[in-house]
């Protein structure tokens, strides 16, 4: 496909954060819209991810956005026509420590009065909601019925097929060289087929987002950061939830499949690129898994691989315009969690372009928040 | 259904073991794979696939292809061409993905 003279607007990045963007645009009635992506879809942390959806969060802003994010989840696959395999079995969140304990009474008394599905729960109903959980040293936990999980590729490429039908025109294999600005105005994007012509650009370059920032002459202060999985072999249906432990720090998923993904984050891994693996992460890993779910010791791992989480300072989303440059629009950072936030963050940039404005509040959400010092600390992640 | 003579490898005598198929009482060598025994035995389906449950036999022999996964003393999914054969297993074709419960 020869690249196109000019374009209303380029995205840049064919993961779940561009993909949705594109569809939401076009859907919304934006014509002529192209996104480049330098591999293929879903290449990067969208198909690399753990794919959990959440709504359990300890920032107002962050179950708003999580609440309104499942609620299109669920009537996703039909609105793109495309399975997406959401599978809604809840997140059970574990607590070890007392901190944790008084954490997670906060955070649900905050999600609960934002009307998510959540409760604080005895150590006993965890066990019969996870029969094979281990809870020695479990002190409490939290459910919300509603969290769960979704197949990333599907939901990527769902959102790439409805935007093409749309109109918008995907460019794979395509690497962007250069953003030109006039005036702090975007001008063009020259990419390794040519070049565009166009006055808005999106960043939604996930762990490159960065290198991209600094082509339209932004710093941007995010910075990647390598996570670790791993996946076993399929078994027969063991549990339904998502097991998660901040102060354990691990993760860990049945697929629709019978797999079982798993990862944790290693505090000590430097910032960079690498998406290699390690043997340290298979080990650390089981070890902490077969102490959670000790009949996981019979199932057998299969594959590890890793992807990029893009960190912002305070572990949220940069999403808006950049005030220095116009046109130049970034959806990153979302250390993370971009797969379960790509749904309403994307409607939001969609009408933040269109229209000027969000249906849902999202100024704290701009790139200005870390010079003012304002800064939304997330208590909750992994 | 054994090779007894080849003309570069010796087999040297080993000690005959006792196990059991779905209850079936059958004979082995201690020590040779438990998938080895079983096709010596004329076993020819060791496992059903997933999806249609069409007979899977002995095809990789060295741990890969998930052909030969059986249950054997009570645990699923153990890869029986490169698991020694011990007196008295208790082997078992298991139905699904593994039943880990």
């Amino acid at each position: 496909m020869t690249m196109i003279k000019r374009a209303s607007v380029v995205i840049i990045g064919g993961g779940i954060i561009g993909c949705s963007i594109a569809y939401n645009l076009a859907k919304m009635g934006c014509k002529n819209i192209i996104l480049l992506e330098k591999n293929s879809l879903a290449s990067g942390a969208t198909g690399r991810c753990g794919a959990g959806i959440r709504q359990q969060f300890g920032t107002e802003m962050n179950c708003i956005l999580a609440r309104e994010s499942i609620k299109i989840f669920e009537n996703l696959s039909q609105e793109l026509d495309y399975d997406i395999e959401l599978n809604q079995g809840g997140y059970l969140m574990l607590a070890y420590t007392e901190k944790e304990v008084n954490q997670f009474k906060k955070n649900v008394a905050l999600e609960q009065s934002l009307g998510i599905d959540v409760r604080y729960i005895t150590v006993k109903k965890a066990k019969e909601i996870v029969p094979p959980l281990n809870t020695e040293g479990v002190l409490a936990a939290t459910f919300c019925p509603t969290d769960g999980h979704a197949n990333p590729f599907n939901t990527n490429f769902a959102y790439a097929e409805a935007a093409q039908r749309l109109g918008v025109k995907i460019y794979n294999f395509t690497e962007v060289r250069e953003i030109k600005t006039e005036n702090n105005r975007i001008v063009s994007v020259s990419t390794d087929k040519g070049e565009v012509l166009t006055p808005i650009v999106i960043n939604a370059a996930g762990g490159y987002s960065g290198e991209i920032g600094k082509m339209a002459g932004v710093e941007i202060p995010v910075y990647s950061q390598r996570h670790q999985i791993l996946i076993t072999e399929p078994v027969d249906p063991l549990f339904k939830p998502m097991l998660m432990s901040f102060s354990r720090n691990f993760y860990c998923q049945q697929t629709p499949h019978g797999s079982i993904i798993m990862g944790f984050g290693d505090p000590d891994e430097p910032k960079g690129h690498d998406i290699g693996t390690s043997w340290q992460f298979a080990r650390d890993m089981a070890q902490k898994m077969t102490a959670v779910v000790p009949l996981l010791k019979e199932v057998s791992m299969v594959r590890q691989w890793s992807g990029l989480y893009n960190m912002s300072p305070d572990s949220q989303p940069i999403v808006g315009e950049h005030p220095q440059v116009n046109g130049f629009y970034m959806a990153v950072g979302f250390s993370g969690h971009g797969f379960m936030l790509a749904p309403v963050a994307s409607r939001l940039m969609a009408e933040l372009i269109l229209k000027g404005k969000t249906s849902i509040p999202i100024d704290r959400l701009d790139i200005g928040r870390f010079e003012r010092g304002e800064l939304i600390i997330e208590p909750s992640v992994v | 259904m054994r090779i007894k003579e080849h003309p570069i490898l010796e087999f040297n005598q080993k000690e005959k073991v006792k196990f059991t198929l779905d209850g079936k009482e059958l004979e082995g060598y201690k020590g040779e794979p438990i998938a080895s025994a079983l096709v010596a035995a004329g076993i020819k389906v060791l496992s059903r696939s997933i999806k249609y449950h069409r007979p899977r036999g002995f095809f990789c022999a060295i741990g890969k292809c998930s052909a030969c996964l059986m249950k054997v003393n009570g645990v699923p999914n153990i890869r029986t061409c490169v698991t020694k054969l011990e007196e008295g297993m208790k082997v078992e074709i298991q139905k699904g993905k593994g039943d880990f419960n």
